[in-house]
């Protein structure tokens, strides 16, 4: 894994301001996992994969960073939220084979202008 | 859910559509079964199943009473259960800011009042129960680190001001202390885990539990069931069923989609209902109560309750085809609902009321700049901008404000006899704030009942199922017809701790 850290790092660096939604990135999910769903599907290719799995290249202190909203708005972060801190499992808003919606939306209006369906 | 725009019929509509895929979504019945010659895949001390304010008290107690191998289970990909997305209202009789604030109260009040508007089919005994260890609860969330606004809130239904809040003004303010709180003591946590129904020895008695490992909810996915031995017993503190429309349309056929829902969308019934297949007894079922603060404009719990609880004694609730008031603004919670769902246009359709506050008075709570940031509540300068907004006759509005005005100066509500003595001087007067009224269903009263010591009784022997325990919302019968704000957090802690003790010493 950590040889898989190194290069998803190198690319990140490539792309300032990144948002963990952004297109972007699943064209790079692409690139670093290849054609091996196993490297995502830990469980089994028939079972989604574990949470753990996203976290093995995502580090949830640095998604909350590039997601933090201001003082006033702190709360709203998704990665970092008033109900559910840092533990909230990355597949309840985001879906690799399928759109998802922000799990926000269940109870607010706000706006995540970065995440894609 | 959300209906962002319950004016037009057509969003109406689209919005029952999702609702009712909630309800199709709901996963299939759990299935009980006779445990001999079982093979256990794992064995645990203490079981509990459910992660909100009972689940975790539940956990807490147990390990502070000795246990040392507690494990939660929970259904959802995230920890708090409904219970992470409530208002953190608790209410306790003689508390420490009540003594500061010179408020007399007693648990014989507190009982009292929740007699009242239980509508005298409320357990005298369990009430009692929890007020006696009301305070109690407080303190284990603030040795937690749970912190509360430094005022109390005199709740609809309470005779006097007994109510703490987070200063996050949400259950959160509790969950995710107790939720630390857990990890630090060593409690096993396991989340998109589904329990799937309980495995019963020779005697009836409850030996452990079938579980799905893997479990996503409302997906297509196979997991994997495991069988777990629970040596001491299983705690069921699964919460209530108001997220699965059929079931509570079932109970009660005037609570369909067209009620919105604030709660966390696993509260769908299962465990419950398996414990009734297990041979517990249903009480009360079809008491289910609708939130009468939840706005239209927003989904489930939302920015817009807070804000209106806060907001109701010194507000004005204005139905918007008369212009007129409809209802006292705290009166309890069944009352108001029922009021607000009477609020219909010509055709029969709703047109949810507007609930009027002066920008002054408003502002004090924290979500007010938040409701009208996100939309969900607006500001006006003047009453003719209002009216227009709302479409409210503007003639029969100015006339209701004068009134309104004339016993906020009296101290006394002659249309509805609201206790006017937190609107002392707070007059209706421009610049205004506006949100949009509409109950959505908030709390299940029924379940399976349970005693003082928070064991499951079997509806044919009226004795205790053996090593089966219940808290929180998943009971029943304690509230009676209508349960009063604030009184569930104290509930689920309380009967959540008793579960642990009692389990503990069997």
């Amino acid at each position: 894994m950590k040889k898989l850290n190194i290069v998803l790092a190198l690319v990140l660096t490539g792309l300032v301001s990144l948002s963990a939604q952004a297109v972007e990135l699943r064209d790079h999910h692409k690139e670093v996992i290849g054609k091996d769903c196993k490297t995502c599907h830990d469980n089994g290719i028939k079972q989604f994969p574990s949470d753990q799995a996203c976290l093995q290249c995502h580090d949830i202190d640095d998604l909350a960073e590039q997601t933090a909203r201001s003082e006033e708005d702190r709360w709203q972060n998704p990665h970092n939220n008033l109900h559910y801190g840092k533990d909230l499992p990355c597949q309840e808003c985001h879906g690799e084979h399928k759109p998802k919606k922000p799990m926000c939306s269940n109870c607010h209006t706000f706006k995540f202008d970065k995440h894609k369906e | 859910m959300s209906n962002n725009n319950l004016l037009g019929r057509r969003n109406f509509i689209k919005g029952m559509g999702a609702a009712a895929g909630v309800a199709i979504a709901a996963p299939a019945m759990a299935i009980s079964e006779k445990a001999d010659g079982v093979k256990w895949d794992k064995e645990v001390e203490v079981l509990i199943i459910g992660s909100g304010f009972a689940g975790l008290a539940a956990a807490i107690e147990a390990t502070r009473k000795g246990a040392k191998d507690v494990h939660i289970f929970e259904k959802m990909s995230y920890f708090g259960g409904n219970s992470a997305i409530n208002g953190g209202l608790f209410a306790a009789p003689g508390t420490p800011m009540q003594k500061k604030e010179g408020v007399q109260d007693s648990v014989e009040r507190m009982v009292a009042d929740q007699m009242k508007s239980g509508r005298g089919v409320a357990d005298e005994a369990l009430l009692r129960h929890v007020a006696e260890h009301a305070v109690e609860a407080l303190q284990m969330t603030m040795d937690a680190g749970s912190e509360f606004h430094p005022y109390l809130q005199q709740l609809g239904g309470h005779s006097v001001a007994r109510t703490y809040q987070t200063t996050v003004s949400c259950g959160a303010g509790i969950t995710q202390p107790l939720y630390k709180e857990c990890q630090k003591i060593g409690v096993k946590t396991h989340n998109r885990s589904k329990f799937e129904g309980f495995l019963v020895g020779e005697a009836g008695e409850i030996l452990g539990v079938k579980m799905r490992e893997n479990y996503h909810f409302g997906e297509d996915q196979p997991g994997k069931v495991i069988k777990i031995r629970a040596k001491r017993g299983v705690i069921m503190a699964t919460g209530g069923f108001a997220q699965n429309i059929d079931l509570r349309m079932a109970q009660d056929p005037t609570l369909t989609a067209e009620v919105g829902c604030t709660n966390a969308p696993g509260a769908t019934g299962e465990g419950m209902y398996e414990m009734f297949r297990l041979g517990a007894i249903p009480v009360h079922l079809a008491h289910i109560q609708s939130g009468p603060w939840a706005s239209p404009d927003e989904g489930g719990f939302g920015y817009v309750s807070n804000y209106s609880i806060y907001n109701f004694p010194h507000s004005m609730a204005i139905n918007r085809l008369t212009g007129k008031r409809f209802m006292n603004e705290i009166a309890d919670r069944k009352t108001r609902a029922d009021a607000e769902l009477s609020c219909r246009d010509e055709k029969g359709e709703a047109l949810p009321p507007i609930l009027i506050t002066s920008y002054k008075d408003s502002k004090k709570h924290p979500n007010t700049k938040k409701v009208i940031k996100y939309n969900v509540g607006w500001k006006f300068d003047t009453i003719e901008e209002l009216a227009k907004h709302f479409e409210v006759p503007l003639k029969p509005l100015k006339a209701q404000i004068e009134e309104y005005n004339s016993y906020v100066k009296s101290g006394e509500d002659s249309q509805f006899g609201k206790n006017m003595t937190k609107a002392k001087d707070k007059y209706i007067q421009a610049p205004f704030t506006v949100v949009r009224l509409w109950p959505k269903v908030h709390y299940c009263q029924g379940g399976v009942q349970v005693n003082t010591e928070a064991e499951v009784k079997d509806s044919f022997t009226g004795k205790p199922i053996s090593g089966l325990y219940a808290a929180g919302e998943v009971c029943g019968g304690i509230h009676g017809v209508s349960r009063l704000g604030s009184c569930s957090i104290p509930e689920c802690m309380v009967m959540g701790m008793t579960a642990a003790r009692s389990m503990m010493k069997a």
